[in-house]
């Protein structure tokens, strides 16, 4: 039994590939190398849906699903994080370079008036 | 109580500033960042105790007029104080969790290090994401920038903040630095705080995987082009040169 983790990824890599919206039918049906159950599927869904990573919109009697943003548009939100770039920082990450820098400037601004 | 409540309040306003500006001058925390940090951490306490005792009992002792007051500078401050920790710390998890659970979907898992994942992007970056639930980050720039000792020295380094909890200390200096930026004393304190607690990984890294890999791996990712953009290139060189030299010259 995969982990809920690689479920999570295994079943974003299909919504990120699809052109479309996908119901959890499509989304099973594509999980060629896997046989999950449809709840299993719906499951998952649910979480991906509950963390914001997917919408559900309703069509007709089926529920769809899409991601909410590209694989590239979160890769750059990591990005932002791990070079500190984002404007309103809290202390959420330690990097090897570079964060400390940054405030430091902003520190030396203030102080310097 | 009025005389104890001045020099309370003398107290808080000295290690307020006069003893962090010396200890922001002072050369030994670089040699001792670990007490360094404790003097740090000290000295905050201390002075956030003395300034609120010191309201309490000249309140107490006042007439009823500047009583009240005194009451509500000195509650309005203790209010304050603890608000924007929590806030700053509710805020730090909630965006903690969220790169988690992105890194979660899209980062490859480091083979053979738990908790360790790889970022599929040319940029060099390595972090690390403290928590119950920790993980550390580098990117594919840095796996092809580094040899192995190097890696593994950056590693330690990241390695080091997680399990001495570094987030942590950094925390209130974080939150009090944002709301009290007009004493000098209090930004003072989250620069040196942030500096040290560097040199303390850098000395963990060090002591681990020797200060030459350390000081290489320093080396390259910053001078990397491109890593950071506009002025701050050359900021960002010269920290990373002063790590270097002082993990060398340890």
């Amino acid at each position: 039994m995969p982990s809920l983790g690689e479920l999570e990824r295994t079943i974003m890599d299909v919504l990120w590939r699809a052109s479309s919206a996908c119901t959890a039918k499509q989304v099973q049906d594509s999980l060629i190398t896997r046989d999950l159950a449809t709840t299993t599927v719906l499951t998952v869904l649910g979480r991906l849906e509950h963390k914001g990573f997917v919408v559900r919109q309703r069509v007709g009697r089926a529920h769809q699903y899409r991601a909410t943003a590209t694989r590239e548009d979160h890769i750059a939100e990591l990005m932002t994080d791990a070079l500190g770039t984002a404007p309103d920082r809290t202390a959420a990450l330690a990097r090897f370079l570079g964060g400390i820098d940054e405030s430091e400037r902003v520190t030396a601004r203030r102080l310097l008036g | 109580m009025v005389i104890v409540g001045l020099v309370l309040l003398g107290t808080g306003l000295v290690l307020a500033e006069p003893a962090s500006a010396a200890m922001a001058r002072a050369t030994w925390p670089t040699r001792a960042p670990a007490t360094a940090l404790l003097v740090w951490q000290g000295l905050g306490l201390g002075a956030g105790i003395a300034f609120l005792s010191s309201g309490v009992l000249l309140a107490l002792s006042s007439p009823l007029l500047l009583s009240a007051a005194l009451w509500g500078i000195t509650a309005s401050l203790a209010v304050r104080l603890l608000g924007v920790l929590i806030i700053t710390g509710v805020r730090t998890l909630r965006a903690r969790r969220r790169h988690r659970q992105l890194l979660d979907l899209i980062a490859t898992p480091w083979p053979d290090r738990p908790g360790a994942a790889v970022l599929d992007h040319p940029t060099p970056v390595a972090y690390c994401l403290p928590g119950l639930h920790s993980r550390l980050v580098v990117s594919r720039g840095v796996l092809d920038m580094l040899t192995g000792p190097q890696l593994e020295a950056v590693v330690a380094h990241e390695r080091a903040h997680l399990a001495e909890r570094h987030d942590l200390v950094v925390l209130p200096f974080v939150a009090w630095g944002a709301t009290l930026p007009w004493l000098s004393g209090v930004l003072r304190s989250q620069l040196a705080v942030a500096q040290l607690l560097e040199m303390r990984a850098d000395d963990v890294a060090a002591t681990q995987c020797g200060a030459k890999h350390l000081a290489a791996a320093l080396h390259r990712v910053s001078s990397h082009a491109g890593f950071t953009s506009g002025p701050s290139v050359s900021d960002f060189g010269s920290a990373a040169n002063r790590r270097a030299r002082r993990v060398l010259s340890r």
